[in-house]
């Protein structure tokens, strides 16, 4: 077999640019933001050398985020999508009605009970004419307002009509921005999210039939669900307000069943759909996923690296540290009342909070300003972005108190430490820290999970682990043997490795031809 | 993970439609208003001079003639653009600018900034005119050059006084002056000076001038500074000042053909021709647009304004597509009714003038010749008074190009139609201004149901400045970097 890469680029003839080897979609994230599924792409990048990377980034419009991360050499070429943000096009085409007309349907459908036979029917429509249409006709033409109002009669006719026009045109300017972008040719795409890269991802099976993996690190539905729910989505209330009508939750409504179909298209799509650990595959189902086609790769560490981290032994005060932005998903303030009920029991304790404090600069003043008033300036202090390395020997605990988690990569960080962590049960952070693999010998816990925001177990638990150095000693040697075994970065390597390879060759995608029914 | 795309609080609050109602209250004003003003010195000009009789009388009557027309026409961009900065200012009255100044300490230097644009802007045309074009006595020309920029001034200041709501001022200062005009320009009539009875009429106008100026500077205490801040909204403006231009010719142009090529007209001052009788039919049948005009601001300002607003604070309020579309239905009814009793008033007002036109002109003691001008004026002037408002509504709801079209449409229509009449003959003299207003009429009307219907997409899409941006194309940079392995 030789698919050697430089073939491969004169086969893709037309196109002056060369077909990388992976084309990966990433939403909001590398290289842009610091954060788990950051930190994998880069990983990913780096360790698959002998490939080239073409990467997509999808970003919001009005941000222009700098460059948090040098691109790996292997990055041959990169795409920059603006999410609602198309080129104007003509000011009229020729069958514009009809054209609308046939969208109505399929982007109704698309959008709401959405499967990727709606995506081929949209593809078809607008295929052959990418280039003449744009935002004048598909979002700003007297058929697109018609449309609009049309679907709102038929969806929400009660909701705001304000709400609601907004929403079709984010919503709508988003899909549009994503099917209308240039496809870049590559042997396999990989997407890291579901949502709008997660269509991308299904364009691009549709439109190239090349194979197509998606690894979700967090359910990006549930993400958007909790943001949604977080959004400060009621108006203020005006004083004449009373006499108005307000139903926010149907629009609400509305942004989850979008995100949700979007979803469903790209597992429909895909020909792996993998996630860090099993608990996520649940939601993946309940989604719409298909169950054959799906897998687990949890992300590894380097174990070498942290197990050389020496310890720092006592004499110093016992210390716990939270390692992670200080934003609202994380909850930082569960942390700190744990804190303040620590304090008691173990006056000598010392709490870091370590993460960059600048993502949501209310949230972190909110922070502060609790600390103060709890009087616990004395034990816990605010580092910002740190090396966790130069930390690791002096920490005794790792906490986390997050309502939602991928697979934190800090639990297999301090782990390979032999750190043990109180969790909360988000995530992976059950699995990582309590499961039986069933493959003999099952390692000790490598720690406590706790409820989401409780703060009073995740004290409970701190202080036991403090406290009774015998049941300290279990868990630390638990969550070194888990990590070791389990969280190997170089089996995260090599797997995706394989799977690169396998897909590479592959004459097409499976998905091509039957998953379209 | 970071959703991207996804920023709710952003959305709800993206919604700046209420400028859109900013500042469209005053149109009404300016577009009628100067009208009307001319019309009714004009009327007693003519009249008085055309029981006088005199040369001299003449002679002025033609000068003060030309320096309205004129004098309105080049003036409008300027007054249109600064009527819709000054709403905008009034608007925004409240804001505090980050000196801590309010937005309204901007009124002394924008005066005094927009007359000194008016007069550099006209200057070289009037003394080229004066000084040069037409043989005057050099006094003369002076006098007559000084009353141009007298009137000129005036159309501005005198937006500024509607737009800050000074009726009674304008109305109280206007009648004093416009007494001691025609007192002083009668008492000069005496001694046949013609220079006299222009420096006597100009000191009337300069007491309304410097009156109405005082006022301000009383009203609005800072200091005067950005004298030409409102420029930049000629950029933004444009349509609005080139529609002011295109209706104040509009109402000229037919006149000034009849001026130049009707074989009746009147040549007393080399170079400035005129056609007396057209001009005094006309005036006198305009005057009958001003009960109509009074009854259609009344109407405006209560019940249409009221559910005009209604529709922009509804969508604001988040109510549903239902309830929009009723305010809209409420909107059109009041305006289909505006527009019904306009036509029974001023129709009955028409169908009045029309039969008792020879006892009218025999009362006023004009030419009966002019008779048959005066009835197509009164015609004319029927379809136009409907016409006005129709125009104004339209620029309620921000219809700047659409509004632009149909002025260009009047005025080439109307300059049209005039030259057809005057080659069909004495008879029809007047017809083309008549034929004008009413086929504009027609369109303004088809237009007007069309958007007005059209007025939820209208507000939304076309009219909405957080949709209407210019948005860049996705970038591509293929080929970052150099292929590894």
């Amino acid at each position: 077999m030789s698919h050697a890469p430089g073939i491969s680029a004169q086969r893709n003839r037309g196109k002056p640019k060369a077909q990388a080897d992976v084309c990966l979609i990433l939403e909001g994230s590398y290289p842009f933001v610091t954060g788990g599924v950051s930190s994998w792409t880069h990983e990913l990048i780096k360790a698959q050398s002998h490939l080239s990377f073409h990467l997509v980034f999808l970003v919001a419009p009005g941000a222009d985020p700098a460059c948090r991360y040098e691109l790996p050499a292997n990055v041959s070429g990169t795409t920059r999508i603006v999410l609602q943000q198309i080129p104007a096009g003509r000011r009229r085409i020729s069958g514009e009605k009809k054209l609308m007309n046939r969208l109505e349907g399929p982007m109704l459908r698309l959008l709401s009970e959405g499967d990727l036979a709606d995506l081929v029917e949209v593809q078809a429509i607008l295929a052959g004419r990418k280039t003449e249409v744009g935002s004048n006709v598909l979002l700003d033409s007297s058929h697109a307002w018609q449309m609009l109002v049309r679907m709102y009669n038929a969806t929400y006719p009660e909701a705001s009509f304000l709400d609601y026009f907004w929403s079709w045109r984010v919503l709508f300017g988003g899909i549009y921005s994503v099917l209308l972008a240039e496809m870049p040719q590559a042997r396999i795409y990989h997407s890291a999210s579901t949502g709008y890269a997660g269509l991308f991802a299904a364009r691009a099976a549709l439109e190239t039939g090349r194979p197509v993996l998606l690894t979700e690190h967090g359910i990006y539905t549930n993400e958007r669900r909790i943001e949604i729910a977080m959004a400060d989505w009621f108006h203020e209330m005006e004083e004449d307000g009373l006499s108005v009508h307000r139903l926010p939750h149907q629009l609400s409504d509305m942004w989850v069943k979008a995100f949700t179909a979007c979803s469903r298209c790209c597992y429909k799509a895909a020909d792996k759909i993998i996630t860090l650990f099993e608990g996520n595959q649940l939601f993946q189902l309940m989604d719409g996923a298909q169950r054959n086609k799906m897998m687990v790769i949890p992300n590894g560490v380097d174990i070498d690296h942290y197990t050389a981290i020496p310890r720092e032994h006592p004499p110093r005060p016992p210390t716990v540290a939270l390692i992670g932005r200080v934003v609202q998903i994380k909850d930082v303030k569960s942390f700190i009342r744990a804190c303040a009920m620590l304090q008691e029991s173990i006056p000598e304790l010392q709490a870091l909070i370590m993460g960059s404090t600048t993502e949501e600069a209310h949230y972190y003043a909110e922070c502060k300003q609790m600390v103060e008033h709890m009087g616990l300036e004395n034990i816990i202090t605010f580092t910002g972005q740190v090396s966790v390395d130069e930390y690791l020997g002096k920490i005794d605990v790792v906490v986390l108190t997050s309502i939602s988690e991928g697979q934190p990569l800090i639990i297999l960080e301090a782990g390979a430490a032999g750190i043990p962590v109180v969790a909360t049960d988000a995530g992976a952070c059950r699995e990582i820290l309590l499961s039986d693999h069933h493959d003999g010998d099952p390692p000790h816990q490598g720690g406590v999970v706790t409820p989401l925001s409780n703060p009073a177990s995740t004290a409970q638990a701190v202080e036991r682990l403090l406290v009774d150095r015998e049941w300290y000693q279990r868990c630390s040697e638990g969550i070194r043997m888990r990590i070791r075994r389990y969280y190997n970065k170089s089996c995260f390597n090599r797997t995706y490795r394989d799977l690169y390879e396998y897909y590479r060759h592959h004459p097409g995608s499976d998905a091509a031809a039957g998953r379209v029914v | 993970m970071a959703g991207v795309g996804f920023h709710l609080r952003k959305l709800v609050q993206r919604d700046d439609l209420l400028g859109i109602v900013s500042g469209f209250f005053y149109s009404t004003w300016v577009t009628a208003g100067p009208w009307v003003m001319t019309i009714v010195s004009l009327f007693l000009i003519v009249w008085i001079s055309d029981i006088a009789r005199y040369r001299t009388v003449a002679e002025f009557r033609l000068i003060i003639i030309y320096n309205f027309a004129f004098s309105l026409a080049l003036t409008a961009p300027v007054f249109m653009v600064v009527t819709r900065y000054l709403a905008d200012l009034v608007f925004s009255t409240g804001e505090k600018t980050s000196q801590g100044e309010s937005p309204l300490d901007r009124v002394p230097g924008m005066l005094l900034g927009s007359v000194a644009l008016v007069f550099l802007s006209q200057f070289p045309l009037v003394a080229l005119f004066y000084f040069w074009y037409v043989a005057l006595e050099p006094l003369v020309r002076m006098a007559a050059a000084v009353n141009y920029f007298l009137i000129a001034a005036l159309w501005v200041v005198a937006v500024y006084l509607t737009a800050l709501k000074a009726y009674h001022v304008v109305s109280t200062t206007f009648l004093a002056g416009l007494a001691l005009s025609l007192f002083l320009t009668w008492f000069f009539t005496g001694g046949g000076s013609l220079a006299g009875m222009l420096a006597g009429f100009s000191s009337g106008l300069a007491l309304i001038l410097f009156g109405l100026i005082a006022y301000i500077f009383a009203e609005y205490r800072a200091d005067a500074r950005h004298l030409f801040g409102f420029v930049r909204y000629f950029r933004r403006y444009w349509e609005l000042a080139l529609a002011g231009l295109f209706y104040n010719l509009a109402i000229w142009v037919d006149k000034w053909i009849m001026w130049l090529y009707a074989p009746e007209r009147v040549v007393i001052i080399p170079g400035m021709p005129s056609y007396p009788d057209y001009d005094a039919a006309m005036f006198l049948a305009c005057l009958s647009i001003i009960p109509g005009l009074a009854m259609f601001v009344l109407t405006l300002e209560t019940r249409f304004f009221l559910r005009y607003l209604r529709f922009y604070r509804d969508i604001q309020k988040h109510v549903n597509f239902h309830r929009i579309q009723k305010n809209l239905d409420r909107i059109t009814s009041s305006l289909s009714g505006g527009l019904r009793s306009l036509m029974v008033l001023q129709g009955g007002i028409a169908i009045v003038l029309l039969l008792l036109s020879p006892r009218l002109y025999e009362a006023i003691g004009f030419s009966y010749t002019q008779i048959g001008m005066f009835r197509y004026g009164v015609l004319g002037a029927f379809f136009h008074v409907l016409l006005i408002m129709q125009l104004i509504i339209l620029t309620y709801f921000d219809f700047r190009r659409l509004v632009l079209v149909l002025q260009g449409f009047f005025l080439v229509s109307n300059a049209l139609f005039t030259s057809v009449s005057l080659h069909m003959g004495f008879p029809f003299y007047g017809s083309g201004y008549f034929a004008s207003t009413l086929l504009t009429f027609v369109i303004t009307y088809l237009a007007m149901v069309r958007y007005v219907n059209d007025l939820p997409y209208q507000t939304f899409v076309l009219n909405n400045l957080s949709v209407r941006r210019p948005v860049p194309a996705a970038e591509t940079a293929a080929d970052k970097g150099g292929r590894a392995g």
